[in-house]
């Protein structure tokens, strides 16, 4: 089985107070360091432990500039036997348009593959939008938010589905076909520094992404970075603790929490 | 395991020091001459073992034929780390430490907060003309407990007029437990960028605020070109030259617990004495385990980042009810990760326990 995951170079901004610059028109990535998306993690392990199980090879494509090599990388240490850069400097802010881009590579190049694999969504933009829509340019079906790959069988999948309400599908999807991976699927494995630096020896060829965009543009602009309205802020008691605690509670019996 | 390592292991006589030093052997699955035959007769072991370990060096530091069984267990460690078979927690703090440079995984850029959180005016290293580096652990510079200390050795020295610098968000973690845990490649890229930025700043002297980021950096990694002290050595040599004056009285029972990477590691164990000691109304205790003998808090050697079986006393709470035998108010330390260890038992004793800098600053 040849399974092709989506991988992305993303910000690890879940720490960070996020700076906006130039009048809004940007935000200030420059001393955050960057990663796998996370969700690409659970997906790209997903299909190392398939074939692991059932033979094969994982294939891992990632869209993005030169520094987007760190996740190739990073999936060939994992198991991945290679890896492809669609390179370009200029981030594409619209996922229709990253999807048409990969739709055009994969017809260009006549790459091969039983399964596609995406994350759920990006950590940075959280579109949740590019696999379902790569798979309707690739006329395949699809099947969204997959918590568990049950059974691999000749021509099907039979994968569950994550919902809402704690609920579960279980649905058999006919391959090829592409499947976004949700997170808690599995445990990623550890990729220490002397497996990243082992992979470094694989070649991960590059292809100007440029190529594949003819005629292609993007339906989504970026007008300006503003942060959310500020909440009003904690209330503080004034006064000692005897006269605090009872304002408290009248706060409370206000509120109905306290009868 | 490289050709020097197997024949060290096959020196061992099978004397048994180490496991009779050991802190954890004994109470817990850990034997460590146990350990060292079975890799000598290339028969399997419990990786679940090999966690326990808590890099005291006691082992290695009393084995009479410097096999260093300590070294093979990080060793052992770095197979299991090649081959992914780490638990979850430790797994997540190695990959923090890529990622952030600090195993907790706090952003790098919230790395000098202590500072602005303080309101103190500490200078980056390259505004500063002595090239004195003031070098916080990762404990110091996230956890709120901890960061206290580099707070009030800044207002010492400064108060002193003692100058010095700090790298801010450039400062990255020593690797000191990093290698401890078996992940020598990462350890390899935390020595090059600190090295590098202590190269590109000119560091002359650097005071350590951890013994571990100190015994990482003067010890492993290789030849430096300027002093490594931990924090005691420069206040005691402070204390002894009058340039920093003790005016009040300390009127409280103290016991000193030495830390295994200050003490029985680098031999420092009369500057924090001696600082102790110049507290007029102090009376400093010792703990029948002292000095070389010092029992390990079971801080180090990655521990912080992986909870063993809970089925056994912890040598935190041995040394906390000693402390309240020995009718001690406070455990005075000079290490964060002791601090901690230590704190977390203490509490229910009511006993106290105080980094050195503390106690100095409710003194000077």
């Amino acid at each position: 089985m040849k399974i092709l995951v989506f991988v992305k170079r993303v910000a690890a901004a879940q720490e960070e107070e996020l700076k906006i610059i130039k009048d809004g028109e940007d935000i200030d990535l420059s001393k955050l360091p960057f990663k796998m998306n996370d969700w690409d993690s659970y997906a790209i392990e997903e299909a190392i432990r398939i074939v692991e199980k059932a033979g094969g090879q994982v294939a891992a494509i990632s869209i993005g500039d030169r520094e987007s090599d760190d996740v190739l990388r990073r999936s060939i240490a994992m198991g991945a036997k290679e890896g492809f850069l669609l390179n370009r400097d200029k981030p594409i802010i619209d996922p229709v348009l990253r999807a048409k881009l990969a739709f055009n590579f994969i017809k260009g190049e006549n790459v091969n593959f039983d399964v596609i694999f995406t994350g759920v969504q990006a950590e940075d933009d959280q579109f949740g939008v590019f696999g379902g829509y790569l798979a309707a340019l690739l006329g395949l079906p699809y099947a969204s938010m997959v918590v568990r790959i049950e059974d691999l069988g000749e021509g099907y999948m039979v994968v569950r589905r994550e919902l809402e309400g704690g609920l579960i599908e279980r649905i058999k999807v006919s391959t090829p076909c592409i499947l976004s991976i949700q997170t808690g699927i599995n445990e990623p494995r550890y990729v220490s520094i002397m497996g990243i630096r082992k992979a470094s020896q694989v070649e991960r060829k590059v292809y100007e992404a440029s190529l594949y965009m003819e005629g292609l543009f993007s339906g989504i602009e970026l007008l300006k970075w503003s942060y959310p309205p500020k909440k009003e802020g904690a209330k503080l008691l004034p006064g000692d603790m005897d006269a605090a605690c009872k304002e408290l509670l009248n706060i409370l019996r206000e509120k109905g929490v306290y009868q | 395991m490289g050709p020097l390592e197997i024949k060290r292991v096959f020196s061992c006589i099978q004397c048994g020091k180490c496991t009779g030093s050991c802190p954890e052997s004994g109470r817990t699955p850990l034997n460590v001459r146990i350990l060292v035959r079975r890799s000598q007769l290339g028969h399997g072991i419990d990786n679940s073992h090999l966690w326990y370990c808590t890099s005291c060096g006691t082992c290695t530091l009393r084995c009479p034929r410097d096999v260093k069984p300590s070294e093979l267990i990080f060793s052992i460690r770095g197979l299991l780390v090649e081959s992914g078979e780490i638990s979850l927690s430790v797994q997540k703090a190695l990959e923090n430490t890529f990622l952030q440079k600090n195993p907790w995984g706090r952003a790098r850029t919230k790395r000098a907060e202590w500072v602005s959180k303080a309101g103190l005016d500490v200078k980056h290293i390259k505004e500063v003309s002595e090239k004195r580096l003031l070098l916080s652990c990762c404990v110091h510079a996230y956890d709120p407990r901890c960061s206290v200390i580099p707070v009030n050795i800044s207002r010492i020295l400064g108060r002193c007029g003692v100058e010095f610098g700090i790298l801010g968000e450039e400062e990255a973690c020593c690797g000191n437990e990093i290698r401890r845990l078996g992940e020598r490649g990462l350890f390899e890229e935390l020595q090059e960028e600190n090295t590098s930025n202590f190269r590109k700043y000119g560091i002359r002297e650097i005071i350590a605020l951890s013994p571990h980021c100190m015994n990482a950096i003067s010890k492993e990694y290789g030849s430096v070109d300027f002093k490594v002290y931990h924090y005691t050595e420069v206040l005691w040599m402070m204390i002894k030259e009058g340039q920093l004056r003790i005016e009040k009285e300390y009127k409280k029972r103290v016991i000193y617990h030495d830390p295994c990477f200050l003490g029985k590691q680098n031999g420092i164990f009369e500057e924090p004495r001696n600082i102790l000691k110049s507290i007029s109304g102090l009376e400093l205790i010792e703990f029948s385990r002292s000095r070389e003998n010092s029992l390990c808090c079971e801080g180090g050697g990655g521990r912080m980042f992986y909870e063993v079986g809970t089925n056994y006393e912890r040598n935190a709470k041995i040394r906390v009810n000693e402390a309240f035998e020995r009718k001690a108010e406070v455990i005075a330390v000079s290490c964060p990760f002791c601090l901690m260890t230590l704190e977390e038992q203490a509490v229910e004793k009511g006993i106290e326990v105080k980094d050195i800098s503390e106690i100095l600053m409710e003194v000077i």
